[in-house]
């Protein structure tokens, strides 16, 4: 029984997920009011009707609404994204609404990045993600709806989509080998191939189900951001949904995978044309959020694949616009302001360089391509009405035809004009992946379901049943291995035990984000036969202990606790450093023992695995 | 009440009940389904819009769900939802308050509401919407009066200081009230002092409900009174009707042994009943009740079992008491019941005041018939309304009748026609309400003071019996009265060492040092803790123990079955790096709470 649904202010249900159980439930719900033998109208159709009076009234509302809970324990929670209102409700129990406030979220950062900074303007996204054309929308849809489940999967089964912080696969030795092997062969012989077609290889990693085993980053690339990684992995595990998985599952998660393979069928891709994907990069002036990409996901075997992400020729057009962008924004606010004279007298100063910028950028993009001619009558000319709240609209309208320009160069031209790294030098890259890899392949496969077991446990920390480490400033998280599927058996054997355990460690990282967003950083539990223990701490550059620092209170319907869809923790490093430069690294610890086990032996062990985790030279669990 | 709340404090920000089924139309006006809007000053557009939305967006996630909605948030504000037919109740706090703390408050209210004017629809049917809507204002300024925001969290009895008053008077109290029982027509009672339970015999719910009263009556008694005692009508009995829940009903019907939920359980409660009177029980303790140091009042009065045995001098009658009466302008009306189809009366806040008056130790009876000022009309059934004789079922209508002792003396008055009132069952407007069965909730106030009594029907008629019961209690309050009022009343203040909160589930009591002075301001932290903890216990039922830290404050929280308990050390500085450490202040609490909170009667071994 589960939803999700965006619409727009007027109900236009502009995308929608259900699971069949509530896809049944809402077509009994509309069918009843129905008089026999009425055929049903569409689905969506019979959403906006169903859920038209909460949308009509969301706005009507000065403060909103942010949840629903009924009776029976259906939860609604709903947020608005500028012009989007996303709804999002469980019947089932199965979340809970930090989960689907979470989901939400994600499905946002994951529109973000397949669209932009067509984003930013609420016209052209309710254009993109409702397109006219029937066909288009349902692939476009279904692509969609196949990214919520492939996350839902990951965040229900993957620990490290439970912590939102990426794991790699523990070998350094290996490791080491590959990233050399990505660095001094692959992207070497990428980048200096002729038919790269302008594409620059910026980052290659190689993932083994959801794990890291080498990550690779050109000299001149900015730093891919733990968020903008996590939702590749997502996109990459949807695309190629690992077989070893489906052994693994569940029935109902089997069928769900199939469900996601018979939609490929629908549409299928043409493998070597590049997913365009929009992320975030640092540059020296400055953070440049969704800068286009291209996303190569090269198979190597079922479970291991190869995805290289590049920088297409024209980025810097993007770069152009985003400034732009925040130029016209900037201004707006300030007329908004409306500080009178004295603004208005810094501003065209301002707006004159912005004037003479934008004069060469049209000129370099091309006639017809943006209208400014009418913005700048209105601005400039000595007439005219000048800067004041009337320019409003038209800002607003330079916005929109910016990110019209963005979506016309990044969006569109892909299909017209194939711009991509040749076929051939795609499987080249692979073949040469899978020639390096072909002895390890196997021994892959296997310790990506046991990255790190729990066999040293009962000598050096008996009473210690799990545990999951993160660092919040790399993004990386250590756990030993839960799985609880048939195939494969961990420490804690398999069936109800394995099961019990899972659902504790779930439902430890819920409460100890609840606590975190409440602003306490240090957790421990008394529960049933269990005890669980939250720490979370901040060091400078040379492992230094900082001193606790206030956390932030934050109110219920504030971002998740995580870093896919924001990154909390960059705000709470920032907020934790005693002067401007310092780098502040921030780590948090999780366990559960036994409930038998002493308090002071139990801190004991949490103090060793603090202090140890991260030096691979002195982790016992290596 | 005896604590003023301070402004701060507020727990509700908004309450209302709607009527949907006021506005069918598309013309209605949405104003026309509002029956309570608080704070009653909302402009009234504002309210229209908050009723109108949240009702309608309810509605529609109702529909959709197949259920009523329970919960709704805002940004700023969290709603408990309740919805019965077409009625609409929502009550909104800050959202640091726990979820559960909301709804539970909101079904109290409903609770109260039911408990003193039965079913809903058929209490708007019967009554105006304003005279309705004092009571609404009245039950939810009696559930905000905590003294501090940690009341907010936990919805408690409060009750006399366990530390501070001799168990003999609560053995006295609880002996006092077996005695009463002693009367088949008395189902169970509680004594209450300025707005503290000193001993009950119904369960945390039920004297929560009756406390209501108690703090009406307190609050009505010190206004007229003035501060002095010297006042002429002295110690008041009042009766008014109660609607109990068949659960209830089943609770009290249940043997004695299950019923005791005593705050404070004395030893010899299970004692043998003896045969001797009450009052001659209680002389014989080693106590001073007979002659209390500080009885001041004028109405001390002798007790001797012959006046108990004059029952054939008693006759009670409705008497002129309009002034006394806090409803305005009740007008008897005549509403056919569309369910019922039999007419009832439908102004049930007619009071009328019974004197005791005696002569020279003879009763006069004195016939004197008023509905609160209005005219009689010759309308029989109308006067069986009031007969205070009819039977059993009958006389649920007198709601506010209420029996005033004077100093003088003791006087039943009678109504002259004993028509028998037409039968009366609470269930009949609505399958979805439960049941609620009709009684009387008998009141005996002796300054701060009162003696509360669930009684049948057959009671307050039954003089003989009335008159039993309250000279065979009279003495023994007065007693209790002066002692209770001779101990100061102490709170324990914050000691500066460390905060605590426990609660008692079982009896519904808190005991805390968080006093609610100077704002609360440093108090805060600890209820923040303690509300994030207590929504986490509520969730978890597999949860024992839990330490939360953040910079500067660290809380300790811990349950059992019954209890539960709350504990923050001031002392010691936390300033760490938050990295696991066993040195860490924090991981003591535990310990530390399980000394300091011995002495406060809270064992946590």
């Amino acid at each position: 029984m589960k939803c999700l649904l965006i619409a727009s202010e007027s109900a236009e249900v502009l995308f929608h997920w259900t699971d069949l159980e509530y896809q049944r439930n809402i077509q009994e719900q509309y069918g009843a009011s129905q008089e026999e033998g009425e055929e049903l109208p569409a689905f969506e159709d019979i959403l906006s009707t169903l859920f038209a009076p909460i949308i009509i009234s969301y706005s009507t509302m000065e403060d909103s609404y942010t949840s629903f809970t009924t009776d029976n324990n259906h939860i609604y929670v709903l947020h608005q994204f500028d012009e989007c209102l996303y709804i999002a409700v469980n019947g089932d129990g199965e979340e809970k609404e930090d989960d689907l406030r979470r989901k939400m979220y994600v499905m946002k950062k994951m529109i973000e990045v397949m669209f932009g900074m067509v984003t930013l303007s609420g016209t052209l996204l309710r254009k993109e993600l409702r397109p006219q054309d029937t066909e288009q929308r349902i692939r476009l849809w279904k692509h969609l709806q196949n990214l919520i489940e492939t996350y839902s999967h990951l965040r229900e089964n993957d620990q490290s989509f439970l912590v939102e912080a990426v794991e790699r696969l523990i070998h350094p030795m290996l490791c080491e080998q590959c990233i050399e092997f990505l660095e001094r062969r692959l992207v070497q012989q990428l980048n200096s191939s002729v038919e790269r077609a302008g594409e620059e290889v910026l980052h290659a990693f190689i993932l083994v189900h959801t794990k890291l085993l080498a990550f690779y980053s050109s000299r001149n690339a900015s730093i891919l951001t733990t968020s903008d990684l996590l939702a590749l992995i997502i996109m990459a595990q949807n695309m190629y949904p690992s077989n070893v998985d489906l052994d693994d599952q569940s029935p109902e998660v089997t069928s769900m995978a199939e469900d996601s393979l018979h939609a490929l069928e629908i549409s299928p891709p043409d493998p070597s044309t590049p997913r365009r994907v929009f992320l975030d990069i640092s540059l020296k002036d400055g953070l440049y959020p969704m800068m286009p990409h291209s996303m190569y996901c090269l198979p190597l075997w079922p479970g291991i694949t190869l995805v290289l992400l590049t920088k297409i020729p024209t980025s810097a057009v993007a770069l152009s616009v985003y400034k732009y962008l925040e130029d016209f924004d900037k201004l707006e606010k300030r007329l908004r302001e409306g500080q009178g004279s004295s603004a208005a007298a810094r501003s065209p100063l301002n707006m004159q360089d912005v004037r003479c910028k934008l004069d060469k950028f049209v000129k370099a993009l091309g006639p017809s391509e943006l209208q400014v001619l009418e913005f700048k009558n209105r601005a400039f000319a000595k007439n005219g009405p000048g800067f004041n709240k009337d320019l409003i609209p038209w800002c607003k309208k330079m916005k929109t035809q910016l990110c019209g320009i963005y979506r016309q160069c990044f969006l569109i031209d892909s299909t017209d004009f194939p711009q991509r790294l040749s076929p051939g030098l795609q499987e080249g890259a692979q073949a040469m992946m899978q020639e390096k890899l072909m002895d390890w392949k196997d021994f892959l496969l296997v310790k990506s379901k046991r990255n790190i077991t729990m066999v040293s446990y009962p000598r050096n920390f008996p009473g210690l049943v799990h545990f999951i480490c993160v660092d919040r400033s790399s993004g990386q998280m250590i756990a030993p291995s839960l799985s609880i599927t048939e195939r494969t058996t961990s420490e804690l054997g398999k069936g109800p035990v394995a099961r019990f355990i899972k659902s504790k460690v779930w439902g430890l990282v819920r409460t100890t984000r609840r606590y975190l967003q409440k602003g306490y950083s240090t957790v421990t539990l008394r529960d049933g036969d269990f005890y669980f223990c939250y720490f979370l701490w901040f060091e400078n550059e040379s492992g230094y202990k900082l001193d606790s620092v206030d956390i932030p209170v934050l109110p219920d319907d504030s971002p998740p606790i995580g870093t896919l869809a924001c990154d909390y923790y960059k705000l709470l490093r920032y907020y934790s450093k005693n002067h401007k430069g310092e780098t502040v690294k921030c780590y948090e610890l999780l366990t559960v023992h036994l409930g038998v086990i002493p308090t002071e032996i139990i801190l004991q062990h949490c103090r060793q695995l603090a202090s140890k985790l991260w030096e691979p030279s002195r982790n016992p669990l290596l | 009440m005896a604590e003023l709340m301070p402004p701060d404090t507020r727990r509700c920000t908004y309450f209302f009940l709607y009527d949907g089924s006021k506005v069918r139309g598309e013309g209605d006006p949405t104003r026309q389904g509002i029956c309570y809007f608080y704070p009653e000053e909302t402009p009234l557009d504002k309210q229209e819009l908050m009723c109108g939305q949240l009702a309608g967006v309810s509605r529609c996630v109702s529909e959709l769900s197949s259920s009523p909605v329970h919960t709704l948030r805002l940004r700023r504000c969290k709603f408990a939802i309740h919805m019965m037919e077409d009625f609409f109740w929502a009550l909104g706090c800050s959202t640091e308050v726990p979820t559960v703390s909301v709804c539970e408050l909101l079904d109290h209210l409903i609770n109260i509401f039911c408990f003193y004017n039965g079913p809903i629809r058929q209490s708007y049917q019967l009554n105006s919407k304003e005279t309705l809507a004092a009571q609404w204002a009245r039950y939810l300024s009696h559930v905000q009066s905590g003294p501090s925001e940690i009341y907010n969290i936990f919805r408690c009895l409060r009750t006399v200081d366990s530390t501070t008053v001799d168990p003999l008077l609560l053995l006295k109290a609880a002996l006092i009230l077996q005695a009463c029982q002693r009367c088949p027509l008395v189902l169970t009672g509680c004594i209450l002092f300025r707005g503290r339970v000193v001993s009950t015999q119904m369960s945390p719910q039920l004297t929560m409900k009756v406390m209501v009263q108690e703090s009406e009556t307190y609050t009505k008694s010190q206004r007229s009174n003035g501060a002095s005692t010297s006042c002429s009508l002295g110690a008041p009995v009042s009766s008014t009707a109660v609607f109990l829940t068949t659960s209830e009903l089943q609770y009290l019907q249940s043997t004695p042994v299950n019923k005791n939920v005593s705050p404070f359980s004395p030893p010899l409660l299970d004692a043998p009943p003896k045969k001797t009177r009450l009052s001659r029980t209680l002389s014989d303790t080693p106590s001073t009740e007979s002659e209390p140091p500080r009885l001041q009042t004028p109405q001390k009065l002798s007790f001797s079992p012959h006046m108990s045995e004059s029952d054939d001098s008693f006759s009670p009658a409705p008497s002129q008491s309009s002034a006394d009466s806090p409803n305005t302008s009740p007008q008897p009306t005549r509403s056919p019941l569309p369910n019922g189809g039999h007419a009832v009366e439908t102004e049930h806040k007619l009071s009328h005041h019974h004197g005791f008056k005696s002569n020279g130790g003879s009763s006069v009876f004195e016939e004197n018939q008023c509905l609160n000022g209005d005219d009689v009309n010759g309308d029989a059934a109308r006067r069986a309304v009031f007969d205070l004789q009819g039977d059993d079922s009958g006389n649920e209508q007198s709601r506010d009748a209420q029996m005033v002792v004077g100093d003088s003396g003791v006087c039943f008055r009678k109504a002259e026609s004993k028509h028998p009132p037409p039968p009366f069952t609470c269930a009949l407007d609505s399958l979805e309400e439960s049941p609620l069965i009709p009684k009387m909730l008998y009141m005996h106030r002796v300054n701060g003071l009162v003696l509360a009594l669930l009684v049948e029907h057959g009671f307050m008629s039954d003089a003989a019996s009335m008159e039993e019961v309250y000279h065979s209690s009279l003495a023994s309050l007065n007693g209790l009265e002066a002692h209770l009022r001779s101990i100061a009343a102490a709170t324990p203040g914050t000691s500066g060492q460390y905060t605590f909160a426990h609660y008692d589930c079982i009896q519904s009591t808190l005991t805390t040092n968080v006093s609610g002075r100077s704002g609360g301001a440093p108090e805060h932290p600890f209820v923040r803790a303690t509300s994030l903890l207590h929504s986490h216990f509520c969730d978890t039922e597999t949860l024992q123990e839990a330490i939360i830290r953040n910079a500067g404050v660290a809380v300790y929280g811990t349950r059992s079955v019954a209890q539960v308990t709350y504990f923050q050390q001031h002392s010691g500085s936390l300033r760490n790096s938050g990295i696991p450490n066993q040195q860490d202040s924090a991981f003591s609490l535990p310990s530390k709470a399980r000394h300091r909170l011995l002495k406060h009667g809270v064992n946590l071994l």
